[in-house]
């Protein structure tokens, strides 16, 4: 620091307040000293507008916990699904214990009204409920036979070239329609996929990035994403699903589990088996739909604990995909974001060979790049399964 | 732990009795005060307790040592090793990575390798802000503004929970001394303090996370996607959101901070209604730029050299006010921004001589809308991931006008009307609004606090994503 600094007057900055321009001393807010014993407290001068009446630290407190009272006695079917919605342990068992009594309280004094009046205002009425059913196809989706028929040929079958399925063709009239979900592990990515779709003149995305924190398999009391996968696929008609779920699911506790099933441990076969029934249900709802999967993997994380229970995840859902060959397809990110040593690794290079960042500051999500690179491999993948190239040379 | 969360509302349930109780015995409050703020900081990770430990013990005791020294040139080794250790750790946690892909990037383009690897280093939260604080203790003690107070309460200055992570950036003048004396528990401020609290909880977690899901993140992560009419709003969207949520956040802190009896600087002052950039500054994140003006600008020779030198100096603060905000070569193209702009009104203003012209109401209106618009093309790259994202939304706002707009609904409209019209509020408003509160009884009090929770909770989104300056 320059001793020929000069201390008074400082040298004015245009950008900032003239008032600034005084001392530490006089910018220090006044420390409102204790007052002789027996003085009684007196308001503010009114230098600042309408006096306001200074209370006690006592008053203070009292008002904090009324207020938080009766917020909670007027947000108790919010607070209740909260407390329903954490993870299990102690803290949801007192949290459930509280805020159930509050929710019946709350409702038979009608003092959940106010709150239900408001969300139904914002549209959202509903949002309060607990809702752990899992509705899942019983019976797998029936095989169908993939035509035989190469594009452009007139020959049904026969052929020794027929012998390879063909490819469903997209063109600029009529798009390959896709739709992206999942946890905020697919936020980045399917935004990625979005820019990349929409670089291509044969495919669309439909219904954005259904990306929603904190959601997964396992608790459909969280998010049921059950439901929102099956309404999503009938109104949007997409012919694509990008999924990416699993970031959250990383524990030994599910609800909506059929009678008689309890999880003891995360990663046990009651676990895989309950895992697996979810997502390969989840597939069937997609492929009964019309619509072909693409599940995006976990990627290795900072934490070699959280990869070590990601692997357990990736394994079940990998074999799902692989039981459902032409109908869903598995990317593998791990691999994808193994640094040099195969570790995780935060930067990586991208096709112009720079180093660029590929993960987030947390270790675990996305960053911009990495998407990116995802969105290359769901191309590949889509490439592979429709036919999005034809079109061209018809064109031509 | 943030604080619109359950977690927060029962530690401070905790605190705020326990800190008046133990208010009358300093040497009882300051290690219970110290004691709370390092779990609030453990919330995230226990393991930087021992960072914020250490950059404490390293400041205070050069701190001291420069405040004894009598020989100027031990005092100016004392500080430079001072600020070392500061910029060191802000520079590793914060800067590392950035600079060493950068290098490497540059290198590689001159067919050069460079020896360094990266590291993927943890970001410990709020490093900027008590870096920044720290900086301020030592060079008040080197130009002999401030003498260095005990580890004790330097501890608590550096520390206190509701500056910690976020700001607002406190002085050593502005909040040692009200530590050294314990404040009045009959004169607590409670009315502006449960204002604060509930408007700046409103803000963050209605306006600013509305504006995020609905229309923010959606468009600057696909512009090509959206028309050019999706784009503007979009930008207009992310001023009032970042407003929101950075405004927000630094309510709440100075409101909590006014309910433990500490009085905090003010952080924002309607800094969409500025007339120009250099008044946008002494509106947007004041205890940041005053920090700029005192420890950058004025160093660097401030306006006492010539015109190119002055001019150079504002723009060396804008850029080195960018890098801070993040480790990324769009933030300091944003702070290129602003120091070209202030640089540029002030060329403008010495060229037209001290002769004032006069304030219309049509030249003010004008200057604002102009202002407004320059600090939301700024926005652009602060937000951006890439210069070629910020590209994409600058091409994207002038070739597709007439594409369908569906982002664009009445509740986005609505809440960045409210965010910007917010700003001209006369001031009156809210202090008769607190005066009115202030008078109201207990009970009353306490209902209209529960009635603004259970609007923001039923308003806002489910879970509270983490606050924008967080990353700072």
């Amino acid at each position: 620091m320059p001793d020929d600094v000069p201390r008074s007057p400082l040298p004015p900055l245009p950008p900032l307040p003239e008032e600034e321009t005084r001392t530490l001393e006089q910018a220090a807010a006044p420390p409102p000293l204790a007052p002789p014993r027996g003085s009684k407290p007196r308001a503010p001068k009114a230098d600042d507008g309408p006096a306001r009446r200074l209370w006690s630290a006592g008053h203070a407190l009292i008002v904090c916990v009324l207020a938080l009272a009766i917020g909670v006695l007027l947000n108790a079917p919010g607070a209740h699904k909260s407390a329903f919605n954490k993870s299990d342990g102690w803290q949801r068992d007192v949290a459930l214990a509280v805020t159930g009594p509050l929710a019946g309280v709350s409702h038979a004094l009608l003092l959940d009204r106010p709150r239900k009046a408001v969300q139904a205002v914002m549209g959202r009425s509903g949002e309060d409920e607990i809702d752990t059913q899992i509705a899942l196809p019983s019976t797998p989706v029936p095989v169908q036979q993939a035509p035989t028929q190469r594009p452009g040929s007139n020959k049904p079958g026969g052929s020794k070239a027929a012998a390879k399925p063909r490819k469903e063709a997209f063109t600029p009239k009529r798009k390959l329609k896709i739709w992206i979900a999942g946890d905020s592990l697919v936020i980045t990515p399917g935004y990625a996929i979005i820019r990349a779709a929409g670089a291509s003149p044969v495919m669309q995305s439909v219904g954005g990035v259904d990306g929603r924190i904190a959601t997964g398999l396992t608790r459909p009391d969280v998010y049921n994403w059950f439901d929102e996968i099956r309404t999503r696929v009938k109104q949007l008609k997409p012919k694509v699903v990008v999924l990416d779920f699993g970031g959250n699911d990383d524990k030994a506790y599910m609800t909506g589990l059929p009678e008689g099933v309890t999880i003891d441990d995360f990663g046990g076969s009651v676990w895989r088996r309950e895992y697996a029934r979810r997502v390969g249900g989840v597939m069937d709802v997609i492929n009964r739909a019309g619509a072909f999967v693409v599940w995006i993997g976990l990627p290795q994380t900072r934490s070699p604990d959280q990869t070590a229970r990601f692997d357990v995840v990736n394994a079940v859902v990998e074999k799902q995909a692989r039981k459902r060959p032409g109908r869903a397809a598995y990317i593998d990110t791990y691999r994808l974001f193994a640094g040099d040593d195969g570790g995780y690794t935060q930067y990586m290079r991208n096709l112009s060979g720079d180093l660029v960042l590929v993960r987030s500051a947390d270790g675990v999500h996305f960053e911009r790049e990495g998407g990116d690179i995802i969105a290359r491999e769901v191309l590949k993948e889509l490439n592979k399964q429709f036919d999005l190239t034809s079109w061209r040379k018809k064109a031509q | 732990m943030l604080f619109p969360t359950a977690t927060f509302a029962l530690f401070f349930l905790v605190v705020l009795p326990l800190s008046w109780l133990t208010m009358p015995w300093p040497h009882r409050w300051r290690p219970f005060i110290i004691l709370a703020s390092y779990v609030f900081y453990s919330w995230w990770d226990w393991r930087f307790v021992f960072l914020l430990a250490g950059c404490t013990l390293w400041n205070q005791l050069l701190a001291v040592r420069i405040w004894r020294s009598t020989v100027q040139a031990q005092k100016r080794a004392l500080l430079i090793l001072a600020l070392a250790g500061d910029l060191g750790l802000l520079g590793y946690f914060k800067y590392y990575d950035f600079f060493v892909s950068s290098g490497d990037n540059l290198a590689s383009y001159v067919g050069m390798d460079l020896p360094l690897s990266l590291k993927a280093i943890v970001l410990p939260v709020g490093v900027s802000f008590f870096t920044f604080m720290a900086i301020s203790y030592v060079v008040d003690a080197y130009r002999g503004d401030f003498q260095p107070t005990t580890l004790e309460k330097f501890a608590v200055y550096l520390s206190f929970f509701p500056h910690l992570v976020a700001g607002p950036i406190v002085r050593p003048g502005e909040l040692i001394p009200q530590i050294e004396t314990p404040r009045d528990p009959r004169r607590v401020d409670t009315s502006r303090a449960f204002y604060l609290i509930a408007t700046g909880l409103f803000k963050k977690v209605v306006i600013a996370n509305y504006l995020a899901s609905s229309i923010v993140d959606q468009v600057f992560a696909t512009p090509g996607q959206h028309s050019s009419l999706e784009i503007l709003i979009a930008v207009y969207a992310y001023a009032v959101q970042i407003y929101a949520d950075f405004s927000g956040y630094t309510d709440i802190a100075i409101g909590i901070a006014l309910l433990l009896g500490f009085t905090f600087p003010q952080n924002f002052d309607s800094p969409y209604a500025a007339v120009s950039v250099q008044d946008f500054w002494r509106r947007w994140h004041m205890t940041l730029s005053r920090w700029l003006r005192d420890y950058v600008y004025i160093p660097l020779g401030g306006n006492r050299g010539s015109r190119l030198l002055t001019y150079r100096n504002l723009m060396l603060t804008m850029l080195l006010g960018g890098l801070w905000h993040g480790a990324a070569w769009t933030f300091v193209i944003w702070g290129g921004l602003h120091g070209s702009a202030m640089a540029w009104e002030r060329w403008r203003r010495e060229r037209r001589g001290p002769i004032e012209r006069a304030e219309t109401r049509w030249t003010t209106w004008r200057a604002r809308i102009v202002t407004f618009h320059f600090v939301c093309f700024a926005w652009i790259f602060f937000r951006a991931d890439s210069f070629s994202a910020a590209w994409d939304m600058i091409e994207g706002l002038f070739t597709r006008w007439g594409e369908p707009s569906p982002l664009v609904t009445s509740g986005v409209l609505l809440a960045i009307a409210v965010g910007i019209g917010s700003q001209y509020l006369p001031a009156r408003i809210p202090r008769l609004v607190m005066a009115r509160f202030s008078r109201l009884p207990v009970l009353g009090q306490a209902t209209v606090l529960a009635l603004a929770l259970m609007l923001t909770s039923a308003m806002g989104p489910e879970g509270v994503a983490p606050f924008i300056y967080f990353q700072f």
